[in-house]
């Protein structure tokens, strides 16, 4: 992104207009009349689909409430789950339920917990929240959240589905080969497809949330204004951005051996099983902070308003966000302190996870300053707020002890770490959700929760998990590992694991009085008021009548806690006395503004209720599942529908040439309804999933670099090699098809259409020439990759590429057509942009690839 | 012992308290206590560690119950407001100073143990492979042959044993929380361990790395044992068996084919897939410590060993006879 | 091109080199500790037996700590600059005006390069406690 592209002068882009509004402006009265027919108008743009169609809803309230709803219900089933591991281990050498079923059942509970549960249910709150905190009328790409939230729910069922047949996984969640490689069944595979299909879907949603926050802020709301949950968004899309694609590498890698045999596990043939860990814990620690950072925004919501007074220590606590999630990067290893690693690596480990603690104790002392500093009321979700910090307390003391590796060595895989990591979850995790729910639940149905139910369940909660969990660290000291589906009476464990499991009913009965109160009828029920906590921020604007447009005019916001601090704001907003009062032609849209100072920059027309992203999800969930079953054709053939689904919605929706250039989005000011390149919502999608893809290509580097290091000949005396000179063919060719493909896009843009044309019929031939010539490399000379871990790994780069450039072809194909049937022309190019920004990051893969296929193993 | 005699004049003053306070403690005591605990460690490492957990858990109980009094005391207690900039010292000393001090003392020490728990082992080797769901076992002495045995660890005080660990199929991890910390046990490498008992006993050690369907059942006894009579059982473990091959329970071993997969030193039963059973009645239990050492479980466990480990590869003898299994379970008994 | 243009171009792309610049500090922390570790690992696997004298590897990791240190103390350094404390003894920021969010950016990127500071130097206390391979 150079300076020039991103402020290419364009008289037809550039904003027009006042900017930022006067006071005087913003005091101007509206037409009782007009306000009514612009109502209206909204109302009608934004209107939520009726019937059975209401499935088809894209709204963030209506995905926000489903994914919610079903990562609570993927909750419950996997704490049901526990409550019969826990009946189970109450007495020894108990028969409740075999060997085989508790290890399909704690192999649930774990990646059901982490993957049904935690993850997606940061994604859901927050697609159902941040909207309101920036006073947006939606996320940027409605229909991407509803695509995700059906993939979730398909991927779920069937992951959660196949307990049902006993054919779960039953390898643990961290699933470490060989054990899992070996592994019987479709259980390993249910767990690798199943879950990839969720990790991509989960990416999609933080890209859209990334997004949101960088793009669809309102007008003013500068960074260091911004809603402190918006910078924990950041934060934490960026590291799901950088944690998950490692894992999803590893998929890639396992799969490839579980179908095809290709050993890169396989200690017989070369292969490591020591790689799966590090690119599982890569992306497992990270995970541990993906999960404990949403919730401690929410807290950083609840404290504020629970003191009525500004949080304090708002940089210190942006610094703590940022700092945990890079810091959370450098734990990884902390996972494999017993692996026999030397002394001096597990060290630099022991020292990042120690230094953590600087940042997480900024973060929790600065809501206790912020506490200080006003004058509290307690409130329930305060009561929450106050379990939580007693839990988490314990737990990240724990932290600081198993951080320290020779203690590690004593109490790793043993119940001390169940217990921890139960203290770091339900505290920093549980809790304050639960928190965030009553607090946030007067916004998101305008109704509120029981206090009285609200407390019962807190100390049933409360109670129940400290009788389960404390008494575990002395479990795990006595010497009971981990993930044993029974144990002897003799060796002073019975009492301990008796206590635990009645203290796991208590702590179920407290859930259960939640679930009530959260899941009652309402119905009769008065509205609650409109900011009942007298909250500061935006998301209390929000009218108690929902008419799914968000707020009704978008703010001009410069400050943090604009409720308290911008008098009049609320009816401002209410009269439509400010941004996108109006939705003149029916359509929905909501403002794109600048990164850094949030400038309006653009009308973005966002996309409606639709059934095409069912389809799409429909059938990239055949493409994920069906091969699980080794049932290869029609999984082809529903990963092509997929693919098909996703043109048929992105030609239909997205980038469409509107009918004027620029738009009146209300207070004077004009704004272009298109624009492409950098400034754009989606180039910045575009930009951000392909920073994460880069991420796991990177985790496959890193692997050949681990076999490297880790095996005394790698690659092995005697190995045949790729063949270079074809490779050095294929990196030819595809350079080419990216040339050809930048070309267009320049040639498009001078109005030169024919060209671009004539570009854009070359670049895909050459493309598929060059995914030839790189098979044929590594074809040709006769690599085998069933018979080592090099050749495997080799063919394995090729893979990968090869179908990245096949999603290029794909890419520049749709190109052709837009450019051919008038989608694009040289003023509305944002698929052309979009579509070369993918191939400076094909083109990268491809030339590292060339470069360790051909060149790397000759110098080695 | 001047100890207890103070502890009696104690009782005649204040026998309640006393009682009280010595219930708790030996209470206290023998629910930490076990012979897989890491409490009341006798070995050198363990009772390192067993030091630096003490220490670091007092310094968590102290910050603890300061963090969560200092909020109860904002919240509820002194709920008037404080100056901000008082409020940023808190962020700074609490979020930044306290962390820093505990933090890196704590750093310092605890990885300063490393080399420590690391240190060479003295001459003794043991290699230890994981078996689904077993311990195959191989005593290297400085002097004399290699003694193969199994499903228990034996180690003289005084000295420090290496443990060279490795694994036939999937990944083990190897502990004895009495003695030390585990290591992990890997198909296709070896890992390293050492440790130094200072107390004969009988403990317990399991393996710690999820290992499939039976991993609960993988565990064994470690006996530690004083110098000489670590000898003279090495020395035993070396010889040939000592029953008599010509016995009726012998008849019935080799006519089952039990040799195929078990060996009987000096016998034709060489087989190498399951555990060696030359000495089987002197270790202190049977199959991985998922059973006792008795005739009856032996029994038992011949019969149907899916019963007593699911997922094993020994197939079940329930075709002979009770007399038989009796029998057979009376002359593995005597390999001592 | 006007020059009102002229000069709101500049403050954009300072600005956004800001939002950059907060990552400076941790991104020298996380460079500093794969390549502690990488080397680590390397020499171990390659060059090292598990009971070699590793003074050399120690002496290297050192000197990397301290050009690590240096160059986040000077990104620090701009940081705090940019923060411009010393004139305003502003610290908290709360408005939306161009002068806060600049200050602002300089006062988050300060605390990082100091929290960076501190895990670098966290990097290196195993590098003086442990002096072998094994």
């Amino acid at each position: 992104m150079s300076k020039t592209r991103t402020h290419r002068i364009d008289r037809h882009t550039d904003p027009e207009g006042p900017y930022p509004p006067t006071e005087e402006m913003l005091a101007e009265p509206i037409d009782p009349e007009l306000r009514k027919a612009q109502g209206e108008r909204l109302k009608k743009a934004w209107a939520m689909p009726k019937g059975w169609r209401y499935i088809s809803a894209v709204n963030n309230s209506e995905v926000g409430k489903w994914y919610s709803l079903t990562a609570f219900g993927f909750m419950i089933l996997a704490g049901i789950m526990s409550l019969i591991m826990r009946v189970q281990l109450a007495v020894p050498e108990n028969d409740f339920v075999s060997a085989d079923l508790y290890n399909q059942l704690f192999t649930m509970h774990g990646s059901a917990m982490m993957f049904l549960f935690a993850v997606p249910m940061f994604e859901a709150i927050s697609i159902l929240l941040l909207p309101g905190f920036l006073g947006a009328r939606d996320m940027p790409f409605p229909r991407l959240s509803a695509y995700g939230y059906w993939a979730f729910l398909i991927g779920g069922i069937f992951v959660m589905g196949s307990i049902l047949f006993g054919a779960a996984p039953d390898s643990g969640w961290f699933m470490y080969p060989p054990l899992a490689t070996q592994s019987e069944g479709i259980g390993s595979d249910v767990w690798l497809l199943g879950l990839s299909f969720i990790e991509v879907a989960s990416i999609a949603a933080a890209v859209e949330l990334i997004v949101g926050t960088l793009k669809c802020r309102p007008p003013g709301m500068r960074v260091n204004v911004m809603p402190l949950y918006a910078w924990y968004v950041l934060v934490v899309g960026g590291m799901i951005l950088f944690a998950f694609p490692p894992l999803i590498a590893g998929d890639f890698l396992f799969e490839m051996e579980r179908s095809f045999d290709w050993p890169f596990f396989d200690p017989t043939r070369g292969g490591d099983p020591m790689l799966w860990q590090h690119l599982f814990w890569i992306f497992g620690h990270p995970e541990v902070y993906i999960i404990f950072l949403p919730s401690i925004a929410i807290a950083a919501m609840v404290v504020p308003t629970a003191a009525q007074r500004p949080i304090v220590g708002y940089s210190w606590i942006v610094l703590s966000a940022v700092g945990t999630g890079f810091l959370s990067f450098g734990l990884w290893v902390h996972h494999m302190f017993t692996t026999g690693l030397p002394a001096l690596s597990l060290g630099f480990f022991s020292a990042a996870s120690e230094a953590v603690v600087i940042p997480t104790g900024i973060q929790l002392f600065a809501f206790v300053a912020t506490l200080m500093v006003g004058r509290v009321k307690m409130s329930l979700p305060m009561l929450w707020i106050a379990g939580a910090l007693a839990i988490f307390t314990a737990g990240g003391l724990t932290g600081v002890m198993i951080a320290i590796a020779p203690f590690d060595w004593q109490v790793h895989d043993s119940y001390f770490i169940v217990a921890h990591l139960h203290y770091t979850l339900f505290g920093g995790m549980v809790f304050p959700l639960i928190a965030g729910i009553y607090y946030f639940y007067p916004f998101m149905t305008k109704k509120t929760m029981s206090v009285r139910l609200g407390r019962w369940a807190f100390w049933l909660l409360f109670t129940g998990f400290n009788i389960t969990f404390l008494p575990m660290h002395l479990t795990g000291l006595k010497g009971m590992p981990r993930r044993v589906f029974t144990y002897p009476g003799d060796v002073g464990w019975d009492w301990l694991n008796m206590i635990s499991t009645i203290g796991a009913f208590i702590a179920a009965a407290g859930f259960a009085v939640f679930a009530y109160d959260l899941l009652r009828p309402k119905g009769r029920q008065p509205k609650a008021p409109r900011n009942p906590w007298n909250g500061g921020t935006l998301e209390w604007s929000a009218e108690t009548t929902d008419h799914g447009w968000g707020s009704r005019s978008i703010p001009y916001v410069t400050t943090r806690y604009p409720l308290w601090q911008q008098k009049g704001i609320v009816e401002r907003m209410d009269e439509g006395r400010y941004y996108l009062p109006d939705a003149e032609e029916g359509l929905r849209e909501t403002l794109v503004t600048s990164v850094i100072d949030a400038k309006p920059l653009q009308v973005m027309r966002v996309t409606g209720p639709a059934w095409v992203t069912l389809w799409a999800a429909a059938f990239t969930g055949g493409a994920f599942i069906l091969p699980t079953f080794h049932i290869y054709v029609p999984a082809i053939i529903s990963g092509v529908l997929a693919i098909l689904c996703i043109c048929y919605w992105l030609w239909t929706s997205t980038a469409i040439i509107p009918e004027k250039t620029k738009k009146d989005a209300g207070l004077g000011l004009k704004l272009p309804i298109y624009i492409s390149g950098p400034g754009a919502a989606g180039w910045w999608g575009v930009f951000i999933t392909m920073l994460g893809d880069a991420t796991a290509f990177a985790s496959l580097i890193f692997g050949v670099f681990f076999y490297w290091t880790a095996s005394p000949d790698f690659p092995p005396e005697g190995s045949i090699h790729a063949n270079w000179i074809v490779m050095a063919a294929a990196a030819a060719l595809l350079t080419a098809s990216w040339g050809a493909m930048l070309g267009s896009r320049q040639l498009n843009m001078n109005g030169r259409g024919d060209l671009a044309t004539a570009c854009l019929v070359a670049a895909p031939l050459l493309a598929l020439a060059g995914i030839g010539a790189m098979i044929l490399s590594v074809w040709l000379p006769g690599l085998e990759p069933t018979s080592h871990v090099y050749p495997a790994v080799m063919w394995g780069l090729v893979v990968w590429t090869s179908a990245h450039v096949g999603a290029g072809v794909i890419m520049q194909l749709y190109c052709l057509a837009a450019v051919i049937f008038g989608k694009v022309t040289p003023r509305y190019d944002a698929p052309l942009w979009n579509v070369t920004l993918f191939w400076h990051f094909v083109i990268l893969t491809v030339l590292v690839t060339a470069a360790v296929v051909a060149a790397l193993p000759r110098v080695l | 012992m001047p100890h207890r005699r103070e502890g009696i004049e104690i009782f005649a003053r204040k026998p309640t308290a006393v009682v009280a306070g010595a219930v708790f403690a030996a209470f206290g005591l023998s629910a930490c206590e076990g012979p897989q605990s890491a409490f009341g460690a006798t070995g050198a490492d363990a009772i390192q560690l067993e030091t630096l957990f003490i220490v670091m858990l007092v310094g968590a109980a102290i910050l603890w119950v300061a963090v969560n009094g200092l909020f109860f005391y904002v919240t509820r207690v002194h709920t008037t407001s404080i100056s901000r900039r008082l409020a940023n010292g808190v962020i700074i000393g609490g979020g930044i100073g306290l962390p820093l001090v505990v933090v890196t003392a704590l750093l310092v020490y605890g990885l300063s143990i490393m080399p420590d728990q690391r240190a060479e082992g003295d001459g003794l080797v043991v290699k230890v492979t994981g078996e689904k769901w077993w311990w195959r076992t191989e005593y290297q002495p400085l002097a004399g042959a290699p003694v193969v045995s199994a499903n228990e660890i034996r180690l003289p005080t005084g000295s420090r044993t290496t443990f060279e660990l490795t694994s036939e199929r999937v990944i083990h991890s190897f502990w004895i929380p009495k003695l030390g910390g585990k290591m992990d046990m890997f198909p296709g490498r070896t890992t390293v361990l050492t440790l130094e008992p200072v107390t004969p006993g009988i403990y317990r050690g399991q393996c710690a790395e999820f290992c499939g369907e039976s991993h609960a059942l993988m565990a064994f006894k470690a006996v530690v044992m004083e110098p000489d009579a670590f000898d003279a059982w090495l020395e035993a473990e070396a010889a040939p068996i000592q029953a008599d091959p010509q016995a009726p329970g012998a008849e019935i071993f080799f006519g089952e084919g039990c040799g195929a997969c078990h060996a009987l030193r000096g016998t034709q039963a060489n087989g190498a897939v399951g555990p060696d059973l030359t000495h089987l009645a002197t270790r202190e239990s049977l199959a991985a410590a998922a059973l006792p050492m008795n005739r009856e479980a032996l029994a038992k466990w011949v019969r149907n060993p899916e019963t007593y480990k699911p997922g094993v590869k020994m197939p079940a003898y329930d075709h002979l006879s009770d007399e038989e299994l009796d029998t057979l379970a009376g002359w593995l008994m005597e390999l001592k | 091109m006007t020059r009102r243009e002229n000069v709101e171009r500049q403050e954009f792309a300072e600005e956004r080199a800001s939002l950059w610049k907060l990552t400076l500090g941790p991104v020298t922390w996380a460079v500093h500790f794969a390549a502690s570790y990488s080397l680590t690992a390397v020499w171990c696997a390659k060059l090292a037996a598990p009971q070699d004298d590793i003074t050399l590897l120690r002496l290297i990791i050192g000197a990397g700590t301290i050009v690590a240190l240096v160059v986040i103390l000077l990104f620090g350094l701009s940081a705090w600059r940019q923060w411009n404390y010393t004139q305003t003894g502003r610290a908290t920021h709360a408005f939306g005006d161009a002068e806060n969010r600049h200050e602002f950016l300089g006062h988050a990127a300060t605390l990082l390069c100091g929290v960076s500071f501190i895990g670098t130097l966290y990097t290196a206390i195993p590098v003086l406690v442990i002096g072998s391979c094994t």
